[in-house]
């Protein structure tokens, strides 16, 4: 990718002000730049915002644009709140030196069909939060996308939840074939898919098999896996077929669910 | 566009383009010890530190070391000597290719773990420098002695 011109501006007000009216890029952890072909005209580097941080504030965590994956893997407020939940979701990406580079606002900003990390946060029913103050359901951004440039400052997560992350890839290093994620919130299932290969989307017809009972019989979470393969859309790529996409889930999905019930 | 950076402790200041990469700026500079192995983020050759924590250079937009302090294997030349020895007596290291930024991850390793990490642990810890001569055995049996040794002292 080529950057004509770039700008390192020091306020969140300076960056959106460059996105919105000089049609400047935000450049998020860049790890992709190398391998894209793009030129971009203004490239606005968010590194100078201060937008790395893990916090709980009020009845919430806040994740900012800028944290790294290695920053949610080890952090020790994400693994009191969600136990590994974070750690075994970003952690088959690369290697240490990659997740030291990539951030949590350019998976979200990029909406990756590949992405493991948008998978749990759809599954923890975040809410990302753009500059100045627009705040949406992270899984409808994920599907919709924005209607104007836009500077993501941050994502917010619940307080705490029981969550596991389940995935399936050809090598380590690769993008999974297909992953997923179930969450017990403590007062409903929450299931989000991805790399379908497409996008990430949630499973409202299993979830509602679920219900709100925090023990479900070994039946029904079997059928909310099945139900979940049966209302998501599937498609064919190098790495995997669709129809064996969908064969795949229900197992991934049962497993999850049956790690989180206990 | 001009950088200042510090550069295994020596202060300078290097012309690079916006969108260019650390990995092409440093061996521009001279740095050959970078290397540049698959350029596209997936490899671990190219690695170094920046403010002490590994990074891919290949995938590291070189203005954002502005002010920073990057460090590459010579810039830890002695520390990569004494894990260098535990290598060869593994007969662990053939072309010689990956083991800048292999040793660079592992130097980056023991100074973030507090205990000596167990195998698990370490191969997690490796999973992104590939090696297409070892088989990474020999590589887990030296590092696994280096970090005893180390921690002995």
């Amino acid at each position: 990718m080529e950057i004509l011109k770039y700008a390192c501006p020091q306020s969140t007000d300076e960056a959106f002000r460059l996105i919105r009216e000089e049609h400047g890029t935000a450049i998020g952890g860049a790890a992709w730049l190398r391998t894209n072909t793009k030129t971009i005209a203004l490239g606005v580097d968010l590194a100078g915002l201060g937008l790395g941080y893990v916090r709980e504030i009020g009845d919430h965590i806040e994740v900012g644009a800028m944290t790294t994956y290695r920053e949610l893997e080890t952090n020790p407020l994400l693994r009191a709140r969600f136990g590994a939940l974070f750690e075994t979701t970003v952690s088959h990406v690369v290697g240490v030196q990659l997740r030291n580079i990539i951030t949590v606002g350019g998976t979200v900003a990029g909406r990756y069909g590949f992405s493991d990390l948008n998978t749990t946060l759809c599954a923890l029913g975040a809410q990302a939060v753009f500059y100045p103050d627009q705040i949406i359901d992270l899984a409808q951004f994920i599907e919709r996308g924005a209607e104007a440039p836009f500077l993501l400052e941050k994502v917010l997560l619940p307080a705490s939840a029981k969550g596991t992350y389940h995935q399936m890839r050809i090598s380590e290093n690769d993008f999974p074939i297909i992953n997923t994620t179930a969450v017990w919130t403590g007062s409903e299932w929450r299931i989000a898919v991805g790399s379908r290969p497409a996008a990430t989307r949630l499973c409202p017809k299993a979830m509602a098999l679920l219900g709100a009972d925090p023990h479900p019989s070994d039946d029904i979470l079997a059928s909310a896996a099945r139900a979940a393969a049966d209302e998501l859309q599937f498609g064919s790529d190098i790495r995997a077929s669709a129809e064996y996409r969908r064969e795949i889930l229900p197992v991934l999905v049962r497993r999850a669910l049956m790690e989180v019930r206990g | 566009m001009n950088i200042t950076l510090r550069i295994n402790g020596k202060l300078e200041s290097i012309e690079c383009l916006p969108g260019e990469m650390l990995t092409e700026v440093l061996r521009r500079a001279g740095h050959f010890e970078v290397k540049k192995g698959c350029d596209t983020g997936n490899c671990g050759a190219c690695t170094v530190l920046v403010d002490g924590k590994p990074v891919l250079s290949c995938s590291y937009l070189a203005v954002r070391a502005e002010g920073k302090e990057v460090t590459t294997i010579q810039g830890l030349a002695d520390e990569a000597k004494k894990f260098a020895a535990f290598l060869t007596a593994e007969g662990a290291d053939q072309c010689g290719f990956c083991a800048p930024g292999f040793a660079l991850t592992v130097l980056a390793m023991k100074d973030e773990f507090s205990s000596i990490p167990d195998e698990a642990q370490i191969r997690h810890y490796l999973a992104g420098n590939l090696c297409r001569c070892s088989g990474y055995e020999g590589q887990i049996r030296a590092i696994k002695k280096y970090l005893e040794a180390q921690h002995a002292e």
